[in-house]
C-alpha cells in the first residue's frame, strides 16, 4: 500500500510538470482558438534566457524580470510579424504559423545561449521528505512544483474573471463581434502571448531545475497534448487535472503493467490514454466543445 | 397566531371584516416582515408590510383625489405586479369595487367588461394594456381615467384622461397630508357586506358574467381555508396565475393579507419556472398543466443524463412510487423502505425538488381540470403534499379540499370547511351552501335567480357522486348526465374517460340514457393495438380488419371488465357497468362530423348515424352487418360492407374497493 | 408612422465620395450621403448593391480606397473597428456575430467593455471600486434586458437560442455601449411577422427613448417605409436615390432598379 502511494504521489508530482506546460497551450487556445505549437519551444526559450542571465551573473529576481521582458517582447514580435497579417484567416493557417514560430524561437534561443545542458539552481530544496514513518519517500522539489502550479492556477482562474479575461473569451468566440464592441484584437493577442510566455517561464524554470535546461524539453512539452485531450482544450483546471491523471497514470502503468510489456510503457501510455479518451469524450473532462480549430 | 385563527363560520374574532383592515393591521403589527417581492432588473425587490400599507394608503388617497367614489368600479388589467395588488387594496379601502380583467383579453372583451361593469377608472400595467383601452375608449363613455403603472413607451401619449400611477400616488401623498384622517375614516366605513370584487367569468357560452363577491365572502372563506391548511405568515407563494382569476385574488391578495405571508411576483410570464426555483415557495397553486410541464422537464433531463444517474433515478422513483405516498400520509412502512427512501431523498428526490424549485413546498393545490393519476402520484411519491381542490368563482374559490392524510387522484375530497354540499336527486347536480356563496351576478338578476335557489343553495352545473366515505367525485357536466331505466345515474363521459385511460382504446361512446343497461362503442388505437398485434404475430390488412379480430376483442373485453370492476366498487356507479360493446370498423373522425375539432364526441350525430348498431347492442344479436360510408382524404366518399361482432362483458356485483 | 414631430439635428456622420474595391471588383463607387442626429436612415438596394460594404466602411472593417468619412466633425481616412466602437459607433451583423458560448447577460456585458473606467490592464484585480463598477454595469445591462424583454433567457448560452432571439441579444449588446450611432445590418432578416413587429417596435423605441441615431440596412420595403425618416438607395455600388420614404417610393430610378432585380 505504501509503495502504491509512493508511486501514485510520485506520478502526480510528475503530472504537475506536464500541467505547467499544458496551461500555456490552454491560455492561447482559449483566447484565440489557435493551437499554439510553439508553446514547447517557448518553454525552452524562456528557460534558456533565464539560465543565460544567471550565467551572466545577474541576480535571480532580476533574471526573472528580464526574462519576462523578453517574453513580452517576443509576444509583441509575434503579433507584429505574424498574427496581425493573419486576421480572419482559417485556423489551420494560424496553426501552421505557430509551427514556423516554434522552429524559429527554438533555433534562435539556442543560437544565442548555446545548446548544451545547463543546470538551474534557484535554491529550491531537493532533499527527500519521508511520510508515514518513512514508508513513503517524497522529493521536496516535487512539493514545491505542486505549490507553484497551484498558485499559477489560482492566478489564472482569477485572471479569467477580470475584464481582460472576458475580453479574451470574446475574442476567442468571434473576432468580428469582439472588434465591434471595441476590443482591440492586437492588444489582446499581445497580452495572451505574454501571459503564455510567463507560464512558459515558470514551466521552464521548474523543468530546468529538475532535468537541466536542454533542447529535449521541446519534445517533452508535447506530453502536454494528451494532457489537453484529457482535460479539455479550453479549461484551465482541466489542464491541471489532465496533467495529474497523465502523470499518475503513466507511473502506475509503468510499475504495475509495465513488466508485462517489458517496460517502457511510460513513453507511450499517455498517448494511448488520450486516444481512448478521444473515443469516449472528445471534448475532454472539462472542455466546452469538440476541438474544431486545429 | 391565535389572533388570526378563525371561528367556525370564518369570522375573525378581532372583528376585522374587510381586507383593507387586515392590510392596515399588518402594516402595524408585521411592519418589518416581507409582504411582496418582485423580480425586476434581475433582482428581487421587496416591500415590507409597513411599506405596502403606506403605498396602499397613498394610492387610495390619490384615487380619491382623482375622484374615485364609494361604490365606483375600477378596472384593473395586467400581469401580477405589486402595483396592481396595491390597487386592489386601495380601491377597496375607499369602498370602491375592483374589476380585474384577464391580461390576455382582446380589446373587444376588455370593452365588454368595462362597459358592463360601468367602470369609471381603469388601472393598466403598461403600454400594451393602455393601447388596448385606448382602442375602445370611444365606445366607453363612462370610463373617465386611465392610470398606467409602467411608463415605458407612453411618453408621447398626451390624452388628458391618461395618467401615471406615480403621479396619482404623488397626488395621494399630498392629499393625505392635507386630510390626514380621510383614509382611516374611509376604511372604517367599510363592512363585511360591501362588494369586495366583481370577477368576470369566461362562461363557455354567451357573454361573461360578473360574479359579485362580498368582503364577507372573501374574508370568511379565506379565514377558513387558512385554518384548514394551517397557513401562516411564514409561508411564501408565487403569484403567477392571472390576477383576474378569482383564485389568484383569493390566495395572493386575501389569504396573504389575512395570514400575512409574502407574495412573490415573477419577472415575466416566461421566467416563472426559474423564479420559482429562486424563491422556493412553500404554498403553491397550479393547474394540472404546470405539474405536467414540471414532470416533462424532469423526464427530458433524465433522458440526457448518464447511465448511472438514470439508473439511480429510475430505481428510486420506483421506490418512491411504492412507498412515498404512504410515508407522506403517515401510514406504516417497513424500516428498510424508510431507510432507502431517506437515501433516495438524499440522492434523487432532494436534488430533483431543488431543481424544480419545490423543495420547500409543504402545500400544493391543483384544480381546474382532472389531473392525470400518474402525474399526481409522481409528485406525492416525492413527498410533495399535492392535493386537489374543487370549486368555482361563485363559491369564492373552493367547495371541496382534500385533507392532508386522505388524498386520492379520482376524487376531489370531502366538502371543505364551512361548506354544505348536496346532490340534486334528479340530475345528480352538485348544490352548495357556504359563507362564500356569491352575492349575485352584476346586473343580471335572471342568471342569479337561475343559479341561486331561494333557500340559499347554489347550482354548480356539475354532476357528481359521493363515494361511500363522503368524498365528492365530479363525473360530468350536469346537462350531459342521464338516467338508466331503473333510475340510477348514467354519466357517459365519466365512463368514457375511464375507458380511454387504456392505451388500446382511443375513443369510446357510452349509451344508457333511458335504457336498461349501459353499452359502448369502442375505437381502438391503431398505433398501440397494431404494434401489440405485430408482437403477437397477428396479421391484419386494415383498420377494419384489425378491429374485427377476436384477439383484439378479447383484449378490449378485459379492459372493459376492469372498468366494470372499478365501477362496481362505487355504489352509485354499480348500475353503469358496460354489459355489451362493439368495436367500430372505422375511426370516429372530425371530418365526418362525429367529433368536434377539439375531439369531443358528438353524441347526437353518432346516435343518428349508427342507430342500427345501437339497436343491435340492445338486442340479442352477436353480430351486425354495416354498410359504412367513409370520406376519403381527397373528399370523395365510398362505402364498404363489414360484419361487426358484438360482445358481452362480465359485470360484477357491488363491492368495496380493495386497498 | 415615423415620428414626424421629432427634431432631427445636425449632421452626425458624413460620407464623402467613398469608393471601395476588392481586387478589380468595385463594391462602392463615389458614394456620398449624410446621417443626421436622431434620425433613422435606411440603406436599401438589391442584393449585391454594396449595402453591407457601406456599413463595414463606416465602422472600420473595410478601408475605402477613396473618400473620407466624417464622424462628429472628425474626418478620417482609415479607422480600426475598435476605435470606431470607442467613438460611439455600435453595430449588429447580418449573420449574427455573438459570443456563442456566453450567456445573454455576458454578451450584453461585453458591450459595456468600453464603458468600464478601470483600464484594460489595471482592472486585473476584481475587488473594491472595480466590483462596484461591475454592479453598475450589470444594472445597466439589466435595463436593456428589461427593455428588450429577454429576461427569460438571461442565463442561457446564446448558441442555444432561436434565431430571432439571437438578433435581439445582438441588438442588446450594441445598445449596451450607449452608442451615438447604431448600425443595424438587416435586423429583421429571416424573422416571422411577429418577430419583425417586435423588432420594429424596439428600433423605434431606441430611437425615441435614447435619441440614438440609427442607420439600418433592410430588405423588407414595408418595414423600411414604415420606420425610417430617410432612405438611401444603392444599386451596383452607386447611390441612385436619397430622400424621405414617400419620395423614394416614386423615384423612377429606384423603381427600375427594383423591377430589374428579382426578389
Amino acid at each position: 500500500m505504501a509503495f502504491f502511494l509512493e508511486v501514485l504521489i510520485g506520478g502526480l508530482m510528475a503530472g504537475v510538470m506536464y500541467s505547467l506546460v499544458a496551461l500555456g497551450f490552454v491560455l492561447i487556445f482559449k483566447a484565440s482558438g489557435v493551437f499554439n505549437f510553439a508553446q514547447g519551444a517557448m518553454v525552452l526559450f524562456a528557460g534558456l534566457f533565464f539560465v543565460g542571465f544567471i550565467g551572466l551573473g545577474v541576480p535571480i529576481w532580476l533574471s526573472v524580470i528580464l526574462t519576462l521582458v523578453v517574453m513580452v517582447l517576443l509576444a509583441i514580435a509575434i503579433e507584429w510579424l505574424v498574427l496581425r497579417h493573419l486576421v480572419n484567416q482559417p485556423d489551420i493557417i494560424l496553426f501552421m504559423a505557430t509551427i514556423g514560430v516554434s522552429f524559429f524561437i527554438d533555433g534562435f534561443g539556442q543560437s544565442i545561449w548555446g545548446s548544451g545542458v545547463s543546470q538551474i539552481d534557484i535554491g529550491i530544496p531537493t532533499d527527500p521528505i519521508l511520510l508515514l514513518d518513512g514508508e513513503i519517500l517524497l522529493q521536496s522539489f516535487d512539493l514545491w512544483a505542486a505549490v507553484v502550479a497551484g498558485a499559477l492556477l489560482i492566478a489564472l482562474v482569477l485572471f479569467q474573471k477580470t475584464r481582460i479575461g472576458r475580453a479574451l473569451r470574446a475574442v476567442a468566440d468571434d473576432h468580428q463581434a469582439a472588434q465591434s464592441v471595441g476590443i482591440p484584437l492586437n492588444v489582446i493577442w499581445i497580452i495572451v502571448w505574454s501571459i503564455a510566455g510567463m507560464v512558459a517561464l515558470v514551466a521552464g524554470v521548474m523543468w530546468g531545475s529538475k532535468l537541466g535546461m536542454q533542447p529535449a524539453i521541446v519534445g517533452l512539452a508535447l506530453k502536454a497534448l494528451p494532457v489537453l485531450i484529457l482535460g479539455g482544450f479550453t479549461s484551465v483546471p482541466g489542464a491541471i487535472v489532465g496533467g495529474l491523471i497523465v502523470g499518475a497514470g503513466e507511473k502506475l502503468a509503468e510499475v504495475y503493467i509495465g513488466p508485462f510489456f517489458g517496460g517502457g510503457i511510460e513513453n507511450w501510455f499517455a498517448y494511448v490514454l488520450a486516444l481512448a479518451f478521444l473515443l469516449i469524450r472528445p471534448q475532454g473532462l472539462f472542455g466546452e466543445r469538440i476541438i474544431e480549430r486545429v | 397566531m391565535s389572533e388570526t385563527s378563525a371561528k367556525a363560520d370564518g369570522r375573525d374574532p378581532s372583528g376585522r371584516d374587510t381586507i383593507p383592515k387586515y392590510i392596515a393591521y399588518n402594516a402595524q403589527h408585521r411592519r418589518d416582515r416581507p409582504a411582496m417581492r418582485e423580480k425586476d432588473l434581475g433582482i428581487w425587490q421587496s416591500w415590507t408590510w409597513g411599506e405596502v400599507g403606506a403605498r396602499v394608503r397613498q394610492l387610495a388617497c390619490g384615487l380619491a383625489a382623482a375622484g374615485l367614489q364609494r361604490g365606483d368600479k375600477c378596472a384593473i388589467i395586467g400581469d401580477n405586479r405589486p402595483e396592481l395588488y396595491w390597487t386592489l387594496g386601495a380601491t377597496q379601502s375607499l369602498g370602491a369595487i375592483p374589476v380585474p380583467i384577464y391580461q390576455d383579453s382582446v380589446a373587444d372583451e376588455v370593452q365588454y367588461v368595462i362597459d358592463h361593469a360601468e367602470a369609471r377608472f381603469a388601472v393598466a400595467e403598461n403600454q400594451e394594456q393602455v393601447d388596448k383601452l385606448l382602442s375602445v375608449k370611444d365606445r366607453l363613455p363612462k370610463l373617465e381615467l386611465i392610470i398606467y403603472s409602467d411608463p415605458r413607451g407612453l411618453r408621447h401619449y398626451d390624452q388628458p384622461f391618461l395618467r401615471s400611477l406615480d403621479s396619482v400616488m404623488e397626488q395621494g401623498a399630498a392629499f393625505d397630508k392635507a386630510q390626514p384622517g380621510f383614509f382611516d375614516a374611509e376604511m372604517a366605513k367599510g363592512s363585511g357586506s360591501d362588494i369586495a370584487i366583481i370577477c368576470y367569468t369566461s362562461g363557455t357560452t354567451g357573454r361573461p358574467k360578473g360574479v359579485m363577491l362580498s368582503q364577507d365572502n372573501v374574508v370568511k372563506s379565506a379565514n377558513l381555508a387558512i385554518a384548514f391548511d394551517n397557513i401562516t405568515e411564514k409561508d411564501e407563494i408565487m403569484a403567477y396565475l392571472p390576477l383576474a382569476w378569482v383564485g389568484d385574488n383569493f390566495i395572493s391578495y386575501a389569504e396573504s393579507a389575512i395570514a400575512g405571508f409574502c407574495v412573490n411576483c415573477p419577472e415575466s410570464g416566461e421566467t416563472v419556472l426559474q423564479d420559482l426555483r429562486e424563491i422556493g415557495p412553500t404554498y403553491f397553486f397550479a393547474p394540472p398543466r404546470i405539474f405536467e410541464n414540471l414532470l416533462t422537464t424532469v423526464m427530458i433531463r433524465m433522458e440526457d443524463a448518464g447511465a448511472i444517474k438514470r439508473g439511480m433515478f429510475h430505481y428510486f422513483i420506483a421506490l418512491a412510487k411504492r412507498v412515498g405516498r404512504r410515508i407522506l400520509e403517515r401510514k406504516p412502512v417497513s424500516l428498510r423502505d424508510r431507510l432507502m427512501y431517506a437515501l433516495g431523498d438524499l440522492l434523487v428526490y432532494g436534488p430533483l425538488k431543488n431543481v424544480l424549485g419545490i423543495s420547500r413546498l409543504r402545500l400544493a393545490y391543483t384544480a381546474g381540470e382532472a389531473i392525470g393519476p400518474d402525474i399526481f402520484d409522481f409528485f406525492r411519491a416525492l413527498g410533495i403534499n399535492l392535493k386537489q381542490l374543487y370549486g368555482q368563482t361563485e363559491s369564492t374559490v373552493y367547495l371541496c379540499l382534500q385533507t392532508d392524510n386522505d388524498v386520492r387522484s379520482d376524487t376531489v375530497g370531502p366538502p371543505g370547511p364551512g361548506i354544505e354540499l348536496k346532490l340534486d336527486p334528479d340530475t345528480g347536480e352538485v348544490l352548495y351552501r357556504s359563507p362564500g356563496v356569491f352575492v349575485g351576478y352584476y346586473k343580471n338578476e335572471e342568471a342569479t335567480a337561475e343559479t341561486k335557489t331561494p333557500d340559499g343553495w347554489v347550482h354548480t352545473g356539475d354532476a357528481g357522486v359521493f363515494t361511500d366515505d363522503g368524498h365528492l367525485r365530479i363525473i360530468d357536466r350536469a346537462k350531459d348526465v342521464g338516467r338508466l331505466n331503473d333510475g340510477s345515474l348514467f354519466a357517459p363521459k365519466y365512463i368514457e374517460n375511464k375507458l380511454k385511460f387504456f392505451p388500446f382504446i382511443k375513443e369510446a361512446v357510452a349509451f344508457g340514457h333511458e335504457r336498461d343497461f349501459v353499452t359502448a362503442f369502442i375505437n381502438i388505437d391503431l398505433g398501440a393495438v397494431g404494434s401489440w398485434a405485430e408482437r403477437n404475430g397477428i396479421a391484419y390488412t386494415s383498420y377494419a380488419d384489425l378491429a374485427g379480430r377476436p384477439e383484439v376483442y378479447a383484449q378490449i373485453k378485459s379492459c372493459i371488465e376492469q372498468v366494470n370492476r372499478d365501477l362496481a366498487s362505487d355504489s352509485s356507479m354499480v348500475a353503469s357497468q358496460i354489459r355489451r360493446f362493439l368495436i367500430l370498423h372505422k375511426e370516429l373522425d372530425a371530418d365526418d362530423g362525429e367529433l368536434t375539432r377539439t375531439r369531443k364526441v358528438r353524441r347526437r350525430i353518432i346516435a343518428e348515424r349508427y342507430g342500427d348498431l345501437i339497436q343491435a347492442l340492445y338486442s340479442d344479436a352477436t353480430s351486425i352487418a354495416v354498410d359504412a360510408k367513409i370520406t376519403f382524404e381527397d373528399g370523395r366518399t365510398g362505402s364498404f360492407r363489414a360484419n361487426l361482432r358484438i360482445s358481452d362483458a362480465e359485470t360484477y356485483s357491488a363491492m368495496r374497493k380493495a386497498g | 408612422m415615423a415620428a414626424s414631430q421629432k427634431n432631427i439635428g445636425d449632421v452626425l456622420l458624413k460620407v464623402d465620395n467613398i469608393s471601395l474595391s476588392f481586387g478589380g471588383v468595385k463594391a462602392l463607387t463615389d458614394i456620398s450621403f449624410e446621417i443626421r442626429e436622431h434620425e433613422i436612415l435606411a440603406i436599401i438596394g438589391p442584393n449585391g448593391a454594396g449595402k453591407s460594404s457601406m456599413l463595414n466602411c463606416i465602422n472600420g472593417f473595410y478601408h475605402p480606397q477613396q473618400g473620407t468619412i466624417t464622424f462628429r466633425g472628425e474626418t478620417r481616412k482609415q479607422m480600426r473597428p475598435h476605435a470606431a466602437a470607442s467613438q460611439g459607433i455600435a453595430r449588429t451583423f447580418q449573420n449574427i456575430a455573438l459570443f456563442k458560448g456566453m450567456s445573454t447577460l455576458d454578451n450584453i456585458m461585453t458591450g459595456r467593455l468600453l464603458k468600464m473606467k478601470c483600464g484594460l490592464l489595471s482592472s486585473a484585480l476584481y475587488k473594491g471600486p472595480a466590483e462596484k463598477e461591475q454592479i453598475e454595469h450589470r444594472e445597466f445591462c439589466e435595463r436593456i434586458i428589461d427593455f428588450l424583454e429577454i429576461e427569460a433567457i438571461r442565463k442561457v448560452p446564446v448558441g442555444r437560442l432561436p434565431y430571432g432571439l439571437q438578433k435581439r441579444v445582438e441588438l442588446g449588446r450594441a445598445l449596451a455601449a450607449e452608442p451615438s450611432l447604431l448600425l443595424l445590418d438587416e435586423p429583421m432578416a429571416g424573422m416571422n411577422l411577429e418577430e419583425k413587429q417586435d423588432m420594429c417596435r424596439f428600433i423605434l423605441d431606441v430611437n425615441d427613448e435614447f435619441g440614438t441615431t440609427i442607420c439600418l440596412i433592410e430588405h423588407d420595403m414595408g418595414v423600411v417605409m414604415d420606420i425610417s425618416d430617410r432612405v438611401v438607395v444603392l444599386d451596383y455600388g452607386r447611390k441612385i436615390g436619397d430622400g424621405p420614404p414617400e419620395e423614394i417610393k416614386n423615384n423612377q430610378a429606384v423603381i427600375d432598379a427594383y423591377l430589374g432585380v428579382q426578389h
